[in-house]
Order: structure tokens, then C-alpha cells, then sequence
């Protein structure tokens, strides 16, 4: 375990502060003259990749990460991990009991080997106390599976139970909401299936996974279907968003596309969920934020060795409903690949800021997540690109980003490890809030060098920094390869 | 129930017979297989685990390692560390007992639990020579089963051929089944690949020894490990009638044929391989 000591710590976090402050490294048309910034948070971040695979060189890209409602100490986390023994076993995940600290490996996905696409969510309605997981995962095999499925207990070595399956659909993502004996789950998917290319679509289930119910959120015209991302956000008083993005055109490269909102106020427990937010243009239901966006699709290496096309998130303000946040990457401006962009709504998605809010225009960058914590500080994870190397952000604001504390977790050359596959570090990450923490994971080049992760770093695996080596465990060198990185972060006061 | 000894009278019998106490056997040849961490031990403690994060219980024992006989790379173990290993039956172990245990992964953190597939009890004392005879044998059996591997994938194929790629080309979906292929990250890529055949060892003759075999260009997680196919390649193919593209017919030479896949690692080999894949088809 090495952890950077506290002095370097110190100084590091100065001087990245120091550098970011006075660079440009947020761009576009919203960021201001002068950034109104607050110092660097104190920040945990853990390679998650246990000290029994040191030997490993996988690309365990595409992290996620679902944490126990009732008790935070328990969490699970997943990544393009291939099951370490075998190539006809379950793919597994990475679970911590200790909030974070460490983490241990156990292959109990439904999925054999590999997961493609898995996010999950842990809600305790059900009053397990290292439960329920709920996972929405997708099978690399000759077709592409879905299964929606359960565990009442993530240290049990038992299995989850598949509670649906089927085909054709992409990109699962799961949030819950616990209800006494029956949480509500809801799964995003590009769901190909649907009729009249209105694939944008949320599985609902209100039983705890026992049945699922499809509901296209997709009304209008589409170019045959709508973008990969679909993503929903519960609020405790039932209020349940969904963006996604309503795709018009689309010629192989570019997708000209709508960002939609759509609302339901009751926990989509309706017959016709999802139709409380009516856009004034047409009357229909789904509110277009922004409207006809062209948004680079390139599924080859395009932003450094990443690829590009559906980066989305969508937040709501755990004690005010009305508050909600949507942020999403498109082409940007002339010389951008990439870029973010977030609103925000305080009134329940009927209005939406008409640009992006300061400071949240960001160049050449990808992998957005935002969370709202508890006290409505708002905070907002991307990985950019910049001077060749993918830095990792956690940017918070108290004041929907005006003013912006702004804490770097990673910064690591982007050029190496070479891509095995794609996506290289994701095609999402993760952030969420949990009291006065935001948790989250995001992938990154696994050097054990104290300057890539500013705000320190725990290894479980065998790492020798002082030489900014990885070792088997035994000694012998092991290759650097893209891992899986927890993260905490105190929230802003 | 698997457990239980099946080295001693299996893959093993002739090099362990002499130090190795026999017990019961079942399929030794598809236990090693199934295993996929083999190692001999002393059990240490009996009920409990060897790090947090594996909840002890009655069914597991802590065994230090003596000698490790397979292992994936990835996983670190080595001799003289402790593993926990959950057991289908305690009452066979006392702290002292020495065995091989042939496992399968469980739990990996600070260090690693596995399950017990079956064991095979040793003497008190460790056999330095036992030990190097079992790896030895244990080679030779991995050897076996990757030999059954290969007869298992030619069994399983529609064809098995030597040949050589001409052509390499993009597939063009019909305009008919165009919305059968939807835009995700998960796409394919379809192409084709056309097959010059130069010997057919499985599988009836090919009109005029051509073929289309269909594969992923992409490099998303979901393909990346299929064969991937360029002009000029050659080597052995393991074909399978298409089942997967969705539309298994193409046009070759203007005429309407059937359409292979080949998609699993090892569906194409070398053709340094070719000795080895013609002696085990003949058998």
C-alpha cells in the first residue's frame, strides 16, 4: 500500500492549482475572464485492482460504481474486468466493505468471462444489508444480451439471479429507488426493439426486478433511432428524469441531434410514464434542451486513443426536485473534437439555461458524469484531453458553477498503454453523491508515479514508485495497462 | 459429487502412484481442465480465512502453499503464502494435512480464496521429486487437453480448410435489412474475406474452392477477440455457417453462396500448425 505522504501531497496539489488556474484548460465561449476558484479538495483515490492479480495487464476500462444506500461502507464497482481464472466463468466485480479502502474481486455477474456494458445500483428498500444489487449488464457474445439481474448479498459467491432477458438493445443503465420490499429500478437503453426507430427507452420495474415494463421516451421523428446514451435520475420523492439524445440525422460520422428531458412524477407507476415534460414547440412530450446539435460518431480512436459519439449525464437535486442539471459532448467549436456542455433547470425541466453555465463549456473531453450532494452543491467529473495527457477532474460549486472548486484526480500520459480494445478508458465513468462525500470511479494509466495522481493514490497491487514500476507480487516487472480508480472527495460546505 | 482424487489414477497415476494416497476418482482429464488453480498445500487452520474480505465459515480451511502446478498469470501466488480454500467436505482435513488441491477462483484481494474441485491427499512429508514429476505430468495433460481443444473446435465446424485470403472488403448490408443493423458502439463492422482454398480437411468440396467468410473489423470489446482478416493471409480456418451477421448469403463469382464466420480466438491458426491439426483429425 503506498500512499503520498502528506507534505507532497501538499505541494503537488499547489502546484497543479497553481498551473490549472492559470491555463485554459476550461475553454469555450462561458468560461470567464476571471475563474472565481476555491482550493483543491482532499481527495482518496484507490487503484482498485486487488494485490493477489498484480500480475494483470488488462484495459479494465469503463468503470461504474453503486453504493449501499443504508450503509455507504459497502459498494461495488465494475470495469471491462475479464474473470481472472478462467475464460468460461462469470465476470466479475469489485466490492469494498470498508467505504472504499479496499476492495476485493468476485465473479458473480451473470455474464460469462466478460461483461460488455454493466452499471448497477443499490438500493435497500428490501432491507439487505449488503444489498440489493441490482445490474444492468450486456454479454459480449454473438449477440448482444441483456440481462437485468439481482444479488441480495454482493459477498455471497452466489450468482445473480437473472430476473430478464433479451436482445438487441445497447447500453444499459441502471438507477434504483428503495421501496419497502420492492425497489423501483430503472434501466436506460438504446433499445432496438422499439418500433418507428424511437429507441430511446426505459425499463421500469416496480417489484424489485421480479417484472420489467419497456417504455419508449422517444415521441418524435428520429434517423431510424436515437443515440447510444439514455440515462435516468430518481429523486427520493419519486420524481424520475431521463435524458437522452433524439437523434434527427445521422450520415456514419455525425449525428444531428436534440437533447431531451422527459419527467415523470410518480415514480413511473402510470400506465404512460414519462410524458410530464412537454417541449412549447410542438407540444409533444420530452424537453428539448438544446436542439439540433451535431455530435462527432467515431467508434476508432479520435480523441487521443479514445472514441467518441454518446457522452450524457443528467442529475437532480436529492432534496429539491425541481433542481435539475444536464450535461452532454458534442462537436463544439472550429479546432474541438469534443466538447461539454451543462444546464440547468430549477423548475422542474419546463425551463432550461439558455447557454452553458460558467465554467462547464470544456474542450476536448468526454466521460461526463454530475451529481447533486445533499446540501445542493453540485459536482461535475470529466476526463480531458489537454497537452497530451488525460487529466481527470472533479469540479464542485455551491453556486451551480459560477464559482467552482476544481480537484484534478488524474493526470496521466494519454499515448500510453496502447488500446487493446475499445473503448480505452470508457465510454462513460461514474460520480455519485453520498452525504458529504462524492464517490465516484473513473480508468486511467496504472504508472505508480506519485505525479500522475496529484491529489494521492492508494495501490492494492504491487507498485514500486520509487522506480514507477508495477510488480507480479514476485518481484518480476509487470506492463502498465489501464486500471480502475475509486475516488472520494469531501463535499464543498 | 466431483471430489476427491482422480489425480493419482488419472493424468498422474504412473508418476504419483508410488508417494500419492489414492482416493476416490471421477473425470480426471475434465477436472484438470476445469480447474483453474492447482496447487499443493498444508492446512494450516481449520474454519477460518487468510484475509478480510472472505467471511470464514466451517467450510473453509487455510492452506500454506508448497508448490503452485497451474496458475493464471495474472494471479499472484507463490510458495509458502496462504490461500483459503472453501471445501466441499471439512472432515476430510486436520491441521497438517498436506494435498494437492485442484480449485477454481473465488475471491482475489489482499490474497486469494478459491473453491475446492477435488484433492488428493499427500505424504506428511514433502516429495521434492513428487513435486517435479506432478508439474512435469500436469504439463503433459495441459498439452492433452489443448489437443482436445482443437478436436473439439474442428468437431464442431462445418469446415476446416487451408487457404489464403484474395479479397477483403467491406460487407454491404441490403437496403432490405438495413434497420436489422442499428449504430452502436457494439457494431461489427461487418466484412468479407474471400477464401482461396488450398486443401480441405473437414467438410465436402467447395465450388470452385472459394469462399466467403464474414468477420468484425471492429475494435470494440464486444469483437476485438474475433480474427481479424487481411489480403494475402494464410492459414488454417475453423468455419462456421453464418448464424450471427443476421443475413448469411453473399455473391462470389455471381453466384448467390453460403457465408462462414470464424469468429472465436483460435478459430484461425498459423499454418505452422498444420502438421499438428491434420494428425489430430485423423484421429
Amino acid at each position: 500500500m503506498r500512499v503520498l505522504d502528506a507534505p507532497r501531497k501538499c505541494f503537488l496539489l499547489l502546484t497543479v492549482f497553481l498551473l490549472l488556474a492559470d491555463s485554459s484548460h476550461v475553454g469555450g465561449q462561458s468560461a470567464p475572464n476571471t475563474r472565481t476558484a476555491l482550493a483543491p479538495a482532499r481527495a482518496k483515490v484507490v487503484n482498485l485492482i486487488p494485490a493477489s492479480l498484480s500480475g494483470e495487464t488488462n484495459q479494465d476500462s469503463e468503470p461504474f460504481l453503486a453504493v449501499q444506500t443504508a450503509n455507504p461502507q459497502i459498494m461495488v464497482a465494475s470495469a471491462f474486468t475479464p474473470n481472472p481464472f478462467s475464460g468460461t466463468g462469470n465476470a466479475p466485480l469489485y466490492v469494498s466493505e470498508d467505504g472504499g479502502s479496499t476492495w476485493v474481486l468476485t465473479a458473480i455477474t451473470p455474464v460469462q468471462r466478460m461483461t460488455c456494458d454493466i452499471t448497477h445500483a443499490m438500493p435497500t428498500g428490501e432491507n439487505h444489508p449488503r444489498g440489493d444489487l441490482h445490474a444492468g449488464t450486456l454479454a459480449c457474445a454473438a449477440s448482444i444480451t441483456l440481462d437485468e439481474s439481482e444479488t441480495n448479498d454482493v459477498s455471497s459467491s452466489a450468482v445473480m439471479n437473472v430476473q430478464s432477458t433479451r436482445t438487441n438493445v445497447d447500453q444499459p443503465f441502471v438507477r434504483a429507488l428503495g421501496i419497502s420490499n420492492a425497489d423501483h429500478i430503472y434501466v436506460g437503453v438504446n433499445d432496438f426493439n422499439q418500433p418507428n426507430g424511437h429507441t430511446a427507452t426505459v425499463d421500469v420495474s416496480l417489484d424489485g426486478g421480479a417484472t420489467y415494463k419497456s417504455s419508449s421516451i422517444e415521441v418524435r421523428n428520429t434517423a431510424g433511432q436515437d443515440g447510444p446514451s439514455v440515462r435516468p435520475a430518481v429523486a427520493a420523492d419519486n420524481t424520475v428524469y431521463a435524458a437522452f439524445f433524439g437523434w434527427r440525422k445521422f450520415n456514419g460520422t455525425t449525428a444531428t441531434s436534440d437533447v431531451v428531458v422527459v419527467r415523470d412524477d410518480a415514480g413511473a407507476t402510470g400506465p404512460n410514464p414519462f410524458q410530464a415534460l412537454k417541449d412549447p414547440s410542438d407540444k409533444l412530450p420530452g424537453r428539448l434542451v438544446v436542439k439540433g446539435i451535431s455530435i462527432p460518431w467515431s467508434n476508432a480512436p479520435t480523441l487521443g486513443q479514445e472514441r467518441i459519439g454518446s457522452t450524457l449525464s443528467i442529475a437532480v437535486d436529492p432534496n429539491n426536485s425541481s433542481i435539475v442539471y444536464v450535461g452532454w459532448a458534442d462537436h463544439g467549436n472550429k479546432g474541438d473534437i469534443y466538447t461539454l456542455h451543462v444546464r440547468r433547470s430549477t423548475d422542474r425541466g419546463l425551463t432550461w439555461s439558455n447557454r452553458d453555465l460558467l465554467h462547464t463549456t470544456i474542450s476536448n473531453a468526454t466521460n461526463i458524469a454530475l451529481a447533486v450532494a445533499t446540501n445542493g452543491v453540485v459536482g461535475l467529473l470529466y476526463q480531458q484531453l489537454s497537452s497530451g495527457r488525460w487529466v481527470t477532474h472533479l469540479v464542485q460549486s455551491r453556486d451551480a458553477f459560477a464559482s467552482v472548486q476544481d480537484t484534478i484526480l488524474a493526470t496521466v500520459p494519454a499515448n500510453a498503454p496502447a488500446q487493446q480494445f475499445l473503448p480505452y478508458l470508457g465510454d462513460y465513468d461514474y460520480l455519485l453523491a453520498v452525504g458529504n462525500e462524492f464517490r465516484g470511479v473513473f480508468c486511467a494509466n496504472n504508472t505508480p508515479d506519485f505525479a500522475n495522481f496529484p491529489s494521492g493514490v492508494t495501490y492494492q497491487r504491487a507498485a514500486d514508485f520509487a522506480t514507477k514500476t508495477l510488480t507480479d507480487g514476485s518481484g518480476n516487472p509487470v506492463a502498465i495497462s489501464i486500471d480502475p480508480f475509486y475516488f472520494s472527495v469531501p463535499v464543498l460546505p | 459429487m466431483i471430489s476427491r482424487s482422480f489425480f493419482s489414477a488419472g493424468v498422474l497415476l504412473a508418476l504419483l502412484a508410488p508417494v500419492a494416497l489414492p482416493q476416490a476418482t471421477s473425470n480426471p482429464s475434465a477436472l484438470l481442465k476445469q480447474s483453474s488453480i492447482v496447487f499443493s498445500g498444508t492446512v494450516s487452520q481449520l474454519g477460518a480465512s487468510s484475509f478480510s474480505g472472505v467471511p470464514p465459515s466451517s467450510q473453509t480451511i487455510v492452506v500454506r502453499i508448497d508448490s503452485i502446478l497451474k496458475k493464471p498469470p495474472a494471479v499472484s501466488l507463490k510458495k509458502g503464502d496462504n490461500v483459503t480454500v472453501e471445501v466441499k467436505d471439512p472432515s476430510s482435513f486436520q491441521e497438517g494435512t498436506r494435498a494437492t488441491f485442484y480449485t477454481d477462483g473465488w475471491i482475489f484481494g489482499s490474497g486469494v480464496a478459491v473453491k475446492e474441485l477435488g484433492h488428493d491427499f499427500l505424504p506428511q512429508e514433502p516429495a521434492a521429486s513428487g513435486t517435479v514429476a506432478a508439474e512435469k505430468a500436469l504439463g503433459q495433460a495441459q498439452q492433452q487437453l489443448s489437443d482436445q481443444d482443437l478436436q473439439a473446435r474442428a468437431a464442431s465446424a462445418d469446415f476446416v480448410v487451408i487457404g489464403r485470403v484474395t479479397d477483403v472488403h467491406r460487407w454491404s448490408i441490403p437496403k432490405s435489412a438495413a434497420a436489422r443493423y442499428p449504430t452502436s458502439e457494439h457494431s461489427a463492422d461487418w466484412h468479407e474475406a474471400v477464401l482461396q482454398i488450398q486443401s480441405t480437411l473437414k467438410g465436402p468440396k467447395v465450388k470452385k474452392n472459394k469462399m466467403v467468410v464474414r468477420f468484425p473489423l471492429s475494435r470494440d470489446v464486444a469483437w476485438v477477440k474475433a480474427p481479424k482478416f487481411e489480403k494475402q493471409q494464410q492459414g488454417i480456418f475453423f468455419l462456421k455457417k453464418d448464424q450471427v451477421s443476421g443475413d448469411p448469403k453473399a455473391k462470389l463469382g455471381g453466384y448467390q453462396v453460403d457465408v462462414y464466420t470464424c469468429l472465436k480466438p483460435g478459430d484461425w491458426l498459423p499454418l505452422s500448425d498444420e502438421a499438428r491439426v491434420r494428425s489430430l483429425l485423423k484421429k
